[in-house]
C-alpha cells in the first residue's frame, strides 16, 4: 500500500505585521515550520504503516521553495519513507487552485498512490481547499475532516466526519483523497534514531520540466483570485459610557442604562 | 438584458436549514440591490419542504432541484450537480457558508469550474460585477482583501454567524430544476446520526456572560451563572478558561472559538486580545469589567468598569429582583 502526505511549510508565528511602507507583510526573521495540521495527516499514514497487516510505503509531497526541504526531513524523521519536493520559480504566486494542480500533475507521476492524505488546513492561510481541488483533479472521493480513519477491508477505508452537529460515517474504496482533523492523533515526535534513518531516505526534487505541466495553469497567470489589500484588522471603537463609583453605585448605573435600552 | 445572478448555496443539516444559509440570504440581497437576483439553490429530497424555512427572508428565487439521494450525497455529487447548474445559468457569483459542508464542496465545484474561491470570508462587497471578499489570514492576525477578477463565477465560502439574518416581506419565486444525478460509487454515506448537543450554544444565545482569566475563580462562576440565568443567557469564555473542567472548546469565544453576535454581552476579567475580539465585536451592548484601566476590552464596550469583576458582578446580581 502506498500513501502519500501532502505537507506545507508556514511561518513559525501567526504574529505577522504589516509594512507601514510598503504595506506588505512583514515576514522577515520568520523561521518556516512545518504546518502543525500536516502532523496528523503524517501520523495517520504512520498508524496504518504500523498497524496494517500489509507493507506500506509512505512518501511526503510538498510544493514550496527550496528550504521546504527542512519540513520533509523533519516527516521522514517521524518515520516518512520518502520525499517529493516540487520546487520551480514558475510554481511561485500559486493560489490553491495553481497549487492543486501542480501537486495533482506530481501524484499523477508519482502513480498509484492508495491514499492521498491532507492537513485540515494551512494555517497561514487557513484555507483547505487544496484537499478537495486535488481531490477533483484526480477524479478520486473525498473524505474531508475525517475525525477517525481505518482500513476496513481490501482496498477499503471506514472514516468518521464530525459535521457541526451530525456525524457521518462514510465507506470508500481507495484510491482516495483524505483531510484529517487535528482531534484525529497526537502526532508523534522524531526520534534520534529516525532522525538519524531519515538522512539516508530518498529526497526527490522536481522542477518544471520533470512534470508534464500546462503553463497557463501555473504560478499567478494561473491563479484566478488576487489579493488586493492587506491590513491589520481595527476594531471598531466605541463611545465608551463609563461605570463609576463602588461597584455597587456602578451597577445601579448599569442596570438603568440596560433598562433604557430595552435589554432588561 | 436580465441581471447577473447571486447565488446563495442552501445546506441542510438532517432535516433542517443550516443557519448560514438564512445568514448567507440576509447579506446577499444586501449585496444586491437592483443589480443582481437572488437565487438560494436548494437540493432536496422528493418530500422535503425545506424551502419552506427560507422563503421568510426574502431572496427572489429559490430554485430547487430534487432526488431521494441528496440527503446523504457526497462532496463530489453535490459539486457535479452544482456544475450543472453553472453551465446553464452562468451566475456572477456563489456563496457557501464555511461550515465543514461548505468548505468541502466549493473547493471541488471551484476545481470543476476552475475559477477562484475565497475561503472564510468576513465581509463582502461589491464593485460594480466584482465581488470583493475580504479574508482573515494568519490566525486572524491580518486581513486580505480578495478579487477574481478574469474568472466566473467568483466563489466565497463565508464564516458562519458573521451576518444576522433578517427576515422580511416580499415574496420568493419557488422553481424547480432538473439535473443529471451521477453517483460516484467509490464513496457511500453509511450512517449520519445527530450528535446530542443538551444545552444551546453560546452563539445561539441572546444574552452573555463572558468570563476571562480575571473571574475565574469557582465562586465567581457560581454568581456568573446565576447572572446568566437572571438574563436569560449563557456563559461564555475566553480561551484560558477552557482548561477548567465546566468548560469546554463549546463556550470558547473568539477566532478559534465561537463568532456570537448576542444583544447584550458582559465581559467580566477579560483582557480583550484581538483574537477574542473579532469573536465578539459584532455584539450589540458591551460591557467590560476590568481592573485594567487600559485593558484593550475597553475600546470595544460601550459601558465599562474598572474594577474587580467578582464584587461588581455581585453587586449587580443583588440589584436584579
Ligand atoms: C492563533 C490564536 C488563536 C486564539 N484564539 C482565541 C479565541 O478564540 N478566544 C480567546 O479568548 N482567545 C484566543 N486566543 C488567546 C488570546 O490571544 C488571549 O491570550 C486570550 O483571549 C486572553 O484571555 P483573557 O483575556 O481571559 O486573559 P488575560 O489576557 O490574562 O486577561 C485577564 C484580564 O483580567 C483582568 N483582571 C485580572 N484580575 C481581575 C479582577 N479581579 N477583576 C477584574 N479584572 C481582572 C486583567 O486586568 C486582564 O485584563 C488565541 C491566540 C492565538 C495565538
Ligand atoms: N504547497 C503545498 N504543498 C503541499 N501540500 C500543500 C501545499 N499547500 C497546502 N497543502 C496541503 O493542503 C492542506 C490544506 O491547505 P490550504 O488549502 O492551503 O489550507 C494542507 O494542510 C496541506 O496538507
Amino acid at each position: 500500500m502506498k500513501i502519500v502526505v501532502c505537507i506545507k511549510q508556514v511561518p513559525e508565528t501567526n504574529d505577522v505585521t504589516i509594512d507601514p511602507v510598503t504595506h506588505n507583510l512583514d515576514r522577515r526573521g520568520l523561521a518556516g515550520v512545518m504546518n502543525p495540521f500536516d502532523k496528523n495527516a503524517i501520523e495517520l499514514a504512520l498508524h496504518l504503516k504500523d498497524t496494517a497487516s500489509e507493507d506500506v510505503q509512505v512518501a511526503l509531497l510538498t510544493m514550496g521553495p527550496d528550504d521546504y526541504a527542512e519540513s520533509l526531513r523533519e516527516g521522514m524523521a517521524m518515520g516518512a519513507d520518502a520525499g517529493y519536493l516540487l520546487s520551480d520559480r514558475a510554481f511561485a504566486g500559486a493560489d490553491t487552485l495553481a497549487t492543486g494542480y501542480v501537486i495533482a500533475q506530481a501524484l499523477k507521476k508519482i502513480g498509484d498512490a492508495d491514499l492521498i492524505l491532507f492537513g485540515r488546513q494551512a494555517v497561514d492561510a487557513d484555507t483547505g481547499q487544496v484537499g478537495p481541488i486535488v481531490a477533483e483533479f484526480l477524479h478520486q472521493p473525498q473524505i474531508t475532516y475525517a475525525a477517525s480513519l481505518r482500513l476496513s477491508g481490501k482496498n477499503e477505508v471506514t472514516a468518521e466526519r464530525l459535521l457541526e452537529d451530525t456525524k457521518q460515517t462514510l465507506v470508500a474504496q481507495l484510491p482516495a483523497v483524505v483531510s484529517v482533523r487535528s482531534e484525529l492523533n497526537t502526532p508523534r515526535y522524531p526520534t534520534p534514531r529516525n532522525i538519524q534513518l531519515s538522512f539516508d531516505k530518498p529526497l526527490t526534487v522536481w522542477h518544471h520540466d520533470d512534470l508534464d505541466l500546462d503553463d497557463s495553469r501555473l504560478g499567478q497567470a494561473g491563479s484566478p483570485t488576487i489579493v488586493t489589500k492587506v491590513y491589520a484588522p481595527k476594531p471598531v471603537k466605541r463611545e465608551l459610557t463609563p461605570l463609576t463609583g463602588t461597584p455597587s453605585e456602578a451597577a445601579s448605573q448599569l442596570i438603568t442604562a440596560l433598562k433604557s435600552r430595552q435589554l432588561i | 438584458m436580465s441581471k447577473p445572478e447571486l447565488w446563495v448555496i442552501a445546506e441542510r443539516r438532517l432535516d433542517h436549514i443550516e443557519p448560514t444559509t438564512q445568514q448567507l440570504i440576509t447579506k446577499a440581497k444586501h449585496l444586491a440591490g437592483d443589480a443582481f437576483h437572488t437565487v438560494v439553490i436548494l437540493f432536496e429530497a422528493n418530500n422535503d419542504h425545506l424551502e419552506d424555512e427560507l422563503t421568510a427572508y426574502g431572496p427572489d428565487e429559490i430554485r430547487i432541484v430534487r432526488d431521494d439521494r441528496f440527503p446523504t450525497a457526497t462532496d463530489a455529487e453535490h459539486a457535479d450537480a452544482l456544475e450543472q447548474l453553472v453551465h446553464k445559468y452562468q451566475p456572477n457569483s456563489i456563496l457557501f457558508g464555511a461550515t465543514i459542508t461548505g468548505r468541502s464542496i466549493a473547493p471541488r465545484l471551484q476545481a470543476k469550474l476552475q475559477t477562484g474561491l475565497t475561503a472564510d470570508c468576513l465581509d463582502l462587497r461589491f464593485d460594480d460585477e466584482t465581488l470583493v471578499a475580504t479574508k482573515p489570514s494568519y490566525g486572524d492576525n491580518i486581513m486580505c482583501e480578495i478579487i477574481c477578477p478574469d474568472h466566473r463565477p467568483q466563489m466565497a465560502t463565508v464564516r458562519p454567524n458573521t451576518f444576522v439574518a433578517e427576515t422580511t416581506p416580499g415574496e420568493a419565486t419557488v422553481t424547480t430544476e432538473t439535473i443529471i444525478f451521477h453517483p460516484v460509487a467509490r464513496l457511500q454515506v453509511k450512517a449520519a446520526t445527530p450528535v446530542v448537543n443538551t444545552a444551546t450554544t453560546v452563539g445561539d444565545a441572546t444574552r452573555v456572560v463572558a468570563l476571562g482569566r480575571g473571574a475565574a475563580g469557582a465562586a465567581t462562576i457560581d454568581t456568573a451563572t446565576k447572572l446568566a440565568e437572571k438574563l436569560g443567557g449563557r456563559i461564555g469564555v475566553s480561551r484560558p478558561l477552557t482548561d477548567q473542567e465546566r468548560f469546554t472548546h463549546d463556550d470558547q469565544i473568539g477566532q478559534s472559538g465561537n463568532t456570537i453576535h448576542p444583544e447584550l454581552i458582559l465581559n467580566f476579567g477579560i483582557s480583550g486580545a484581538v483574537q477574542y475580539l473579532v469573536g465578539m465585536q459584532g455584539s450589540q451592548t458591551i460591557v467590560a469589567v476590568n481592573a485594567d484601566k487600559d485593558a484593550p476590552i475597553f475600546d470595544v464596550a460601550d459601558y465599562g468598569y474598572v474594577g474587580d469583576a467578582s464584587a461588581f458582578m455581585s453587586a449587580l446580581l443583588d440589584q436584579f429582583v
